[in-house]
């Protein structure tokens, strides 16, 4: 009420200086192709559309793609933002998520809308753009960032767009960067800042201790980090992923309020957990047990946040089961057999591409007549 | 996962009620056609009736409820229904539909029903499209009819409150029924309410001093999900329109929507811009009949609108759930009547 009572008096303003920038954007053919879809997209942030419905049904639901993915953006924010500038320093985190957003969003996709003539930027940008940094380590320079977010967002659009999008872009980028500079993807693990916080570590952590992460540690000397430090996050990883807990929660939250479905981490989670147990009695401690597999690594991250990415899973419902389980049984295979420390980018990759068999063969054996 | 087994319903579907409440209030007068009104007749039978179900679960905030039909006397309403069941159908089966949370009606038609086996009361979940002809006699009979097909081809006879109310009046009774009540509510109306017209009555004349001044508004007859918009406002009410929905055309842009959303609400508007579609699934959750309404608008975006008629559309009751819940603002129902 007392937001209401603020905006009342400015919104005549506002709403008068955007018609007048609208049309004078619209009366310039050169203008219009430049900047019309720029001024589209924050038009929208601003203001409902003016469309009404003109076949039936003829009333909506208020619920659009913007409230879908700003929801998204609102777990993000608090499930590794705001923990990450607690464990790493602000300084580190606004530092990648400003060069994320400016090269991805307001360069690349925004050059893309002008170049490609789309007619709007889709908010799909900023959720890619703020999962890029989270999944690179904290130590990972400025420019592998940007390099990063415009490998993202200039992918995407290749392939058409969001709704498109064959695989996730943002482990896309990822997976972009690990084959081009190797060295920079497995360094760089900055020991997480515990306790109270002064003005110096608020702003730059713990800096320059480095230390492996635990699934490395793991490979190399075969040794498990405790299970509250994982859930908490004070166990050494990408910059998104070490706040287990705050991941998990903002992730139900999500399926709470239907934005994730609540199949793909059930079936993620659970697969990952059954198959590990399996290795675990059969070979015991060659591979990692089960809890640690859960908590390591970036699988919570994975699970609730790419994994479900809507448009690179499959459509149909039972197929979602397949997909997770297939995520859950790759991840474990990688981890535990292969010279990989982390295989959850490239089982959330791979069933990504797999997601599209899936769906034509449970389609085709639904409505097999 | 646990489900409740004790009230029967179906997958999907959406709650409205809870969604727009709207309030009626009590006002109900007679608007009069200034022609000779037409008079209710009860339809007869042509197919031998097996099944008769009493629609008292309306699910649409909008449509005509029950209490207007009943007064206070629900009592009244069923020894009405017990007389025409003794003059019309002796001999079938009777399935009263209910909504669960009516408890005063429930134990009326629990008493109405004794302890005969012809009578069952159903109380069901009050969720849109619970009361639509094909997913009440799924829920209620677990019979299957196509949509489109008459239910009383499948000798079920449907009726709701209102039917009831007229057939005892019209044949028992002996009175002549010329009028009907409608229910007329919606963001372009001064107050929502109730309203007695006689049938052959002009829209018009029922909306004229009820609609707001200044602004623009749409009229639908029947509800905005699977009614239909009239722009002809001479158009003479019959005995087939229940409600009539008087809706703001929000057609300008306004600031900061998400502070809003009550007042955006209940209009034409379509809350968002139009996107591709994200596969988000609330299509096939919110589907009544199980469909998955996004393979329609793929089949139909490559071309291949024979390919759409593969996936079981012919299933479709056309409610319009899955355009009214479309984060991405497609035209689903559309796609899909072009498909069939």
């Amino acid at each position: 009420m007392q937001i209401k009572k603020f905006l009342k008096p400015i919104e005549p303003i506002f709403n008068k200086g955007l018609d007048r920038v609208g049309s004078i954007i619209h009366a310039h053919k050169k203008v219009n192709f430049l900047f019309g879809a720029l001024f589209g997209a924050f038009d929208g942030l601003l203001r409902s559309p003016k469309e009404t419905a003109q076949s039936p049904p003829f009333i909506r639901n208020n619920y659009d793609v913007k409230r879908f993915m700003g929801a998204v953006l609102v777990a993000l924010v608090i499930g590794w933002v705001l923990p990450a500038i607690y464990f790493y320093g602000w300084q580190c985190v606004i530092s990648k998520l400003l060069v994320s957003f400016i090269i991805g969003v307001f360069v690349v996709d925004v050059l893309w809308a002008i170049i490609a003539r789309e007619d709007h930027i889709s908010e799909g940008g900023f959720v890619s753009c703020l999962l890029v940094p989270a999944i690179l380590p904290p130590q990972s320079p400025l420019w592998l960032v940007g390099l990063g977010a415009a490998a993202a967002i200039l992918f995407r659009n290749i392939l058409g767009g969001v709704g498109y999008n064959l695989v996730n872009p943002a482990l896309f980028s990822r997976l972009f960067l690990t084959v081009c500079f190797p060295a920079l993807l497995v360094t760089g693990y900055q020991t997480p800042f515990t306790g109270m916080p002064d003005l110096h570590t608020f702003r730059y952590g713990l800096d320059a201790v480095t230390h492996a992460t635990p699934l490395t540690a793991f490979k190399t000397n075969g040794e498990v980090a405790s299970y509250l430090s994982l859930l908490f996050g004070t166990a050494s990883g990408s910059l998104g992923e070490t706040c287990r807990l705050a991941l998990i929660l903002t992730g139900l939250w999500l399926i709470k309020i239907k934005v994730v479905n609540w199949r793909l981490p059930v079936s993620y989670l659970g697969s990952v957990f059954a198959i590990s147990v399996f290795f675990s009695l059969t070979m015991g401690k060659a591979v990692a047990p089960p809890i640690f597999q859960i908590l390591s690594g970036g699988l919570i991250l994975g699970a609730f946040f790419m994994a479900t990415d809507p448009i690179t899973t499959t459509y149909s419902q039972k197929a979602k089961w397949i997909y997770g389980a297939g995520c859950g049984f790759i991840t474990v295979l990688l981890r535990d057999f292969t010279t990989l420390s982390e295989g959850a980018m490239y089982a959330i990759l791979l069933m990504n591409l797999v997601a599209v068999p899936i769906q034509s063969l449970i389609v085709r054996t639904r409505y097999r007549r | 996962m646990l489900r409740k087994k004790e009230i029967p319903g179906f997958k999907g579907g959406f709650n409205l009620l809870d969604t727009y409440p709207l309030r009626f209030f009590n006002i109900i007068e007679k608007v009069s056609s200034d022609t000779t009104p037409g008079i209710f007749e009860f339809p007869p039978a042509t197919q031998k009736i097996e099944h008769v179900v009493v629609n008292l679960c309306p699910t649409e905030p909008w449509a005509l409820p029950n209490w207007a039909i009943f007064g206070h006397r629900v009592n009244v309403f069923f020894n009405k229904l017990k007389e025409i069941r003794d003059r019309f159908f002796p001999a079938v089966q009777y399935c009263i539909a209910l909504n669960n949370k009516d408890i005063e009606t429930i134990a009326a038609a629990r008493n109405f029903a004794g302890s005969e086996e012809r009578v069952r009361v159903f109380p069901l979940d009050a969720k849109y499209p619970q009361d639509d002809s094909v997913v009440l006699s799924k829920v209620v009979l677990g019979v299957d009819i196509n949509f489109g097909q008459e239910a009383m081809s499948r000798g079920i006879f449907i009726m709701d409150a209102q039917t009831v109310s007229a057939i005892y009046d019209s044949c028992i009774s002996g009175n002549k029924v010329d009028s009907r009540f409608i229910a007329v509510s919606g963001t372009g109306l001064k107050e929502n309410e109730l309203v007695q017209v006689q049938l052959g009555t002009p829209v018009e004349k029922v909306l004229s001093d009820r609609v707001i001044e200044g602004g623009k508004y749409r009229v639908f007859l029947n509800g905005p999900l699977r009614g239909k918009e009239i722009t002809d406002l001479s158009y003479r009410v019959n005995w087939t329109i229940n409600n009539i929905v008087v809706l703001r055309e929000q057609d300008y842009k306004v600031m900061f929507p998400l502070f809003k959303s009550e007042e955006l609400m209940f209009t034409t508007n379509v809350h968002g811009e139009v996107r591709r579609c994200v596969y988000c699934n609330f299509c096939d959750n919110i589907c009544p009949v199980d469909l998955e309404p996004a393979l329609y608008y793929h089949s139909y975006q490559r071309g291949e609108r024979h390919k759409a008629r593969l996936y079981n559309l012919e299933r479709c009751i056309e409610c319009g759930l899955c355009s009214f819940v479309c984060p991405s603002k497609l035209e689903l129902l559309k796609i899909i009547r072009e498909c069939k």
